[in-house]
């Protein structure tokens, strides 16, 4: 990996490609979520994101993991994409009809919903931290913001899901 | 739900995406990306180029003798060398692309 990295960050496409095959599931779930499951918009945000990485990669120093850097910027370009967005495009609820979540079980359906309903902060800490399995520096470092900050997203966010799920606050 | 279903499941994993069709379209924006500059430069070359027609065309016109020639007859030929020898730079980047 750190290998891919350093070829990358010499400008080696081939090397860049096959990071972002192994880092786009990843980048295009958590878009998916920031995005209330509208996977057109998450794949157009992920596209964006490793072209700004392409763009940018010369600038990675390895002061984080690829992975963390990679989801800054996705991060970045779904905040950048919501502050232009129009009042009348917004995304109210998780679309249960798109083809990925045809398989899945009801209780995760039922947490994608639920997702929905967070604010983007608080959606990208629990998703960065419980779904892929940052520590909550990494998320902090991810997301931009204060260590404490984002545990408070983290707890606000836990709280308002068990409420939504139906459990007790 | 307590605290521990919660974790469990804010803990599975996202669903696996396919990287098939994402990476072409992503390998062929990046390549799109690549070769702007090279298009860029082409396009100005082309505007370069343009002012090199029409600025031989009134050194011809000189040469004629429709005009007199100014203090440095040399200036215009040596402009126009350096403008073939970019446009041939040019031309090459964008062929390498």
């Amino acid at each position: 990996m750190e290998d891919l990295v350093s070829r990358a960050v010499a400008r080696d496409v081939a090397a860049f490609s096959q990071l972002a095959r192994q880092h786009q599931s990843q980048v295009r779930g958590l878009l998916l979520r920031l995005t209330r499951g509208n996977h057109a918009l998450a794949d157009d945000l992920a596209q964006e994101t490793f072209l700004e990485a392409w763009r940018a990669i010369a600038n990675f120093r390895g002061e984080s993991q690829f992975a963390t850097w990679l989801y800054r910027i996705a991060y970045s370009r779904f905040l950048m994409h919501a502050r232009k967005r129009k009042p009348d495009e917004q995304l109210d609820d998780w679309d249960a009809a798109t083809p990925s979540s045809e398989g899945a079980t009801h209780a995760r359906i039922d947490l994608e919903r639920a997702m929905a309903k967070l604010s983007a902060p608080e959606s990208a800490a629990l998703t960065l931290c419980f779904a892929l399995g940052l520590s909550n520096t990494e998320a902090a470092d991810a997301l931009d913001m204060p260590l404490g900050t984002l545990k408070s997203h983290v707890l606000r966010g836990r709280e308002k899901l068990k409420t939504l799920l139906g459990g007790s606050p | 739900m307590n605290d521990s279903e919660l974790d469990a499941l804010l803990g599975t994993p996202l669903p696996e995406r396919d990287a098939g069709e994402f990476s072409v379209a992503l390998m062929e924006a990046v390549a799109r990306h690549q070769a702007r500059p090279a298009r860029i430069l082409a396009w100005i070359m082309t505007g370069v180029l343009t002012c090199v027609i029409a600025a031989a065309m009134v050194y011809g016109a000189m040469l004629a003798g429709h005009a007199a020639l100014g203090a440095q007859p040399f200036a215009i030929p040596a402009v126009l060398v350096f403008l073939a020898l970019l446009l041939s730079y040019a031309v090459m980047q964008s062929a390498r692309e």
